[in-house]
C-alpha cells in the first residue's frame, strides 16, 4: 500500500469510529435544529430581519443560514476531535500508533482528514438538504459558484476548528484540558469575538456599533480577518456583491490559506515531537 | 558470543521537564531519563531489563522503540546486512508491547490488529495467523470493550508482532495476568525467541524473569549498572556461591565448620529447626554439617532483585527505595568514592 492509501486508510478508519459513535448521535439533532432548521426559518418569503432586511435570493439566505455553522457545526467540529490524540494517549494506543513505521506527518494527516471528515460528511448532507429547502421556498438555486463557494468555505471552518481541537489534544493530559480548551477557543471566537472588535474600535476612536460608519465597517471587516469565523463570513460574502466591508476577495482566501496552513503546521510539528 | 543483533552506544534521552521561571515560564530543562547507555541485544536471547520503579526501563524501551529520539549516542544493528549498519529509525524492525494497553471501543479484536497492521502494511493473512499464535483466534470477533485483562495482554503482544519484528520490546507483560496466563506468556516467549526474535523484556520481579531470561541488564537512575547472563552478573557482583541450608535439632557451627573456609551470611534458629546461609565450598560444609547435625534440606540461594540492586549500587536498600523518585543523575558506583568527597 503506497504513503497515500495508508494515510486514506486510517483516516477512514478514524472517521467511520466517529461518525457512527454515540457522540455524533447526540450531536445529529443539534446539526438538523441548526442547519436545515435555518435554512427554513431564513427563507420564509415573509421573513423580515430585525434591521428590516429581507434576503431575497438564495445565497442571501444561506448567508444568514450558516449562522448555524457558526455557532451548531463548529461546535460539533471540536466536540468530535477533542480528544483525539488524549484519548489514545490515555489508553496506551497512541504508544502503539508512535512505534509504528508510519510517519508522524502521515499519521497527524490521517487524524486530521478522519475527524474533518467525520463532521464534515453529515454537515454536507444537512447543506444539501438546506439547498433543496431553499429551492422549494424561493423556486430558485443559488448558481453553481454560489453552492462551490458556500460548500467550500464550510468545509474550510469545519477543518479549522477540527484543527484547534486536535491541537489542543496534543497538549493535553487528560480530557478534561482538552475540551476545556478546543470549547474555549470555540467559545471566544464565537461569542467574545464581538468583544475583541468593540474594545479594539473603542481604543481606536471609532464609533461602537454604528453599522453605516464606514470607519466602523472597515475596522470590523479587517478584524475579522484575524477570527476563523470572520474569514468564513468573509468566504460566503465574496458571492453577496451588495456587502462590501473593505476586504477583497482575495484577501479572504488568503486568510483562509493562512487559517488552514498555520494550524496544521502547528499540529504536524507537535506531532513530531509527541511522547505518549 | 556471537555478534550482536543491535547495539547501543553511549546513548542519550532525557525527559524535558518544567522549570518555569518569571521571564520564561515555557522554559524547559532536561531531567531524568537515560544516560551514557552501552547495551547489546541478541537474536534469539531474551534480555531481562530490570530495576526498580522509575529506574528508567520504559524510557529505555520507547528509545528502543523509536518512540523517543536519541539526543546523543549511536545504534547500529544487523537487520539488512551481516555487516551492523547505523540506524536512524527502528520502528520498522522493532515490535513494541506498552505497559497495560486498555483497548477499549467497538472495535473487533480483527478490526484492531487490521488498523495497526494497515500501518506496517501487514497482509490480513498474517494476522489470522497471530491470533492462532496468541490464542485469541476464537475470540477476533469479541468487541474490545468485552476483552478480559489477559486477553487484553495477548492483543497487545499480537500488535507488537504485527510486522514481524526482528527485536520484541515488552514492558511489564506479567502486569495483570494469572498463574496460567503467565504462563502461557512465557512459553509463548521462549517459542518467539526459538524462532531467533531477539527479546527485550522489562520487570521489576525477578522471580517470574528467573526461568525466561538468557541476559539481565540492571538498570537504575536511567543508567545501565550491569549487564550479561545471571551467572555472570552474580560473578561480578559477588553473590554467587550462596548456599541455604537446613536441619533440626542441636548444632554448633562455629565448631563443625572451624576448619573450613567459609563466610556466614546467617544463622536463624526457630524451635527445633535452623537455618543457615553461607558463601563458600558448598560440599565440604554440608558434609561436615551432616556430620555433626541433622540435615534436612539444602539449595543455591539465588539473588533477588533488591540483592542484585544493592551490590551494584554499593547502597542500601532503605537509600535505593528512597531516591527512586529523584531526577539526580550521579554515578552510580558510589562504594569506591571516600565520605570526605
Amino acid at each position: 500500500m503506497s504513503d497515500r492509501g495508508r494515510i486514506w486508510r486510517m483516516s477512514q478508519r478514524i472517521r467511520d469510529r466517529q461518525l457512527f459513535g454515540i457522540r455524533l448521535k447526540i450531536m445529529l439533532p443539534i446539526l438538523i435544529l441548526f442547519l436545515p432548521g435555518m435554512a427554513w426559518g431564513f427563507s420564509d418569503p415573509e421573513i423580515i430581519l430585525p434591521g428590516g432586511h429581507q434576503p431575497s435570493t438564495p445565497m442571501e439566505v444561506l448567508f444568514y443560514a450558516s449562522l448555524g455553522v457558526v455557532f451548531g457545526a463548529t461546535m460539533c467540529a471540536v466536540l468530535l476531535s477533542f480528544d483525539g490524540i488524549s484519548r489514545d494517549r490515555s489508553s496506551g494506543m497512541l504508544e502503539i500508533r508512535l512505534a509504528q513505521p508510519m510517519p508522524r506527518k502521515h499519521q497527524a494527516t490521517a487524524l486530521i482528514l478522519g475527524h474533518w471528515q467525520a463532521i464534515a460528511l453529515p454537515v454536507y448532507a444537512l447543506m444539501l438538504v438546506c439547498l433543496i429547502i431553499v429551492r422549494y421556498r424561493m423556486s430558485e438555486w443559488p448558481s453553481a459558484v454560489e453552492t462551490l463557494v458556500y460548500l467550500l468555505s464550510t468545509g474550510l471552518i469545519l477543518l479549522w476548528y477540527t484543527l484547534f481541537a486536535l491541537l489542543a489534544s496534543t497538549s493535553a493530559k487528560e480530557q478534561g484540558t482538552a475540551v476545556a480548551f478546543g470549547i474555549g477557543v470555540w467559545f471566544f471566537f464565537t461569542f467574545l469575538w464581538a468583544l475583541v472588535t468593540t474594545m479594539v474600535a473603542y481604543a481606536s476612536g471609532v464609533a461602537i456599533g454604528e453599522a453605516n460608519d464606514p470607519a466602523w465597517v472597515a475596522l470590523e471587516g479587517a478584524l475579522d480577518l484575524l477570527s476563523p469565523n470572520g474569514v468564513y463570513h468573509h468566504l460566503l460574502e465574496t458571492q453577496l456583491p451588495s456587502v462590501d466591508r473593505g476586504i477583497s476577495a482575495w484577501q479572504a482566501w488568503v486568510g483562509a490559506a493562512v487559517w488552514t496552513i498555520l494550524p496544521w503546521w502547528m499540529l504536524h510539528r507537535r506531532m513530531e515531537g509527541l511522547v505518549p | 558470543m556471537a555478534e550482536p543483533l543491535l547495539t547501543f552506544a553511549n546513548a542519550e534521552h532525557r525527559h524535558m521537564i518544567s522549570s518555569a521561571t518569571f521571564p520564561r515560564p515555557w522554559k524547559k530543562v532536561k531531567g531524568p531519563g537515560i544516560v551514557g547507555l552501552n547495551l547489546n541485544v541478541y537474536d534469539g536471547c531474551v534480555l531481562g531489563l530490570v530495576g526498580p520503579n522509575g529506574a528508567g526501563k520504559t524510557t529505555l524501551l520507547r528509545m528502543m522503540a523509536g518512540i523517543l529520539p536519541l539526543q546523543g549516542g549511536t545504534v547500529t544493528a544487523r537487520f539488512s546486512s551481516s555487516q551492523p549498519e547505523h540506524v536512524d529509525d527502528l520502528r520498522q524492525w522493532v515490535g513494541h508491547m506498552p505497559e497495560q494497553v486498555r483497548w477499549q471501543g467497538g472495535q473487533t479484536v480483527r478490526e484492531a490488529l487490521e488498523a495497526i497492521g494497515d500501518m506496517r502494511n501487514t497482509p490480513s493473512k498474517r494476522i489470522d495467523g497471530l491470533l492462532d499464535l496468541v490464542g485469541l483466534n476464537q475470540r477476533k470477533d469479541e468487541r474490545l470493550d468485552n476483552l478480559s485483562q489477559g486477553m487484553r495482554q495477548r492483543l497487545s503482544i499480537a500488535a507488537a508482532l504485527l510486522g514481524s519484528p526482528k527485536v520484541l520490546l515488552l514492558d511489564e507483560p506479567f502486569n495483570g495476568l494469572d498463574p496460567v496466563a503467565a504462563e502461557a506468556f512465557t512459553q509463548l516467549v521462549k517459542r518467539l525467541a526459538s524462532k531467533g526474535v531477539a527479546v527485550v523484556i522489562s520487570s521489576h520481579m525477578v522471580a517470574q524473569l528467573d526461568q525466561l531470561i538468557d541476559r539481565i541488564a540492571l538498570l537504575h537512575r536511567g543508567q545501565l549498572l550491569d549487564e550479561g547472563t545471571l551467572e555472570e552478573v552474580e560473578g561480578r557482583l559477588d553473590l554467587s556461591n550462596r548456599y541455604r541450608i537446613k536441619g533440626k535439632g542441636p548444632v554448633d557451627i562455629a565448631a563443625s565448620l572451624s576448619e573450613i573456609d567459609h563466610e556466614s551470611l546467617g544463622f536463624e534458629h526457630d524451635n527445633d529447626e535452623w537455618t543457615f546461609i553461607f558463601r563458600g565450598q558448598a560440599e565440604a560444609v554440608l558434609n561436615a554439617l551432616m556430620e555433626s547435625a541433622t540435615v534436612t534440606s539444602w539449595s543455591p540461594v539465588p539473588p533477588n532483585l533488591v540483592e542484585l540492586l544493592c551490590a551494584a549500587t554499593g547502597m542500601e536498600v532503605e537509600d535505593i527505595s528512597l531516591e527512586v523518585g529523584s531526577s539526580a543523575m550521579l554515578p552510580m558506583r558510589i562504594s569506591e568514592v571516600s565520605e570526605d568527597e
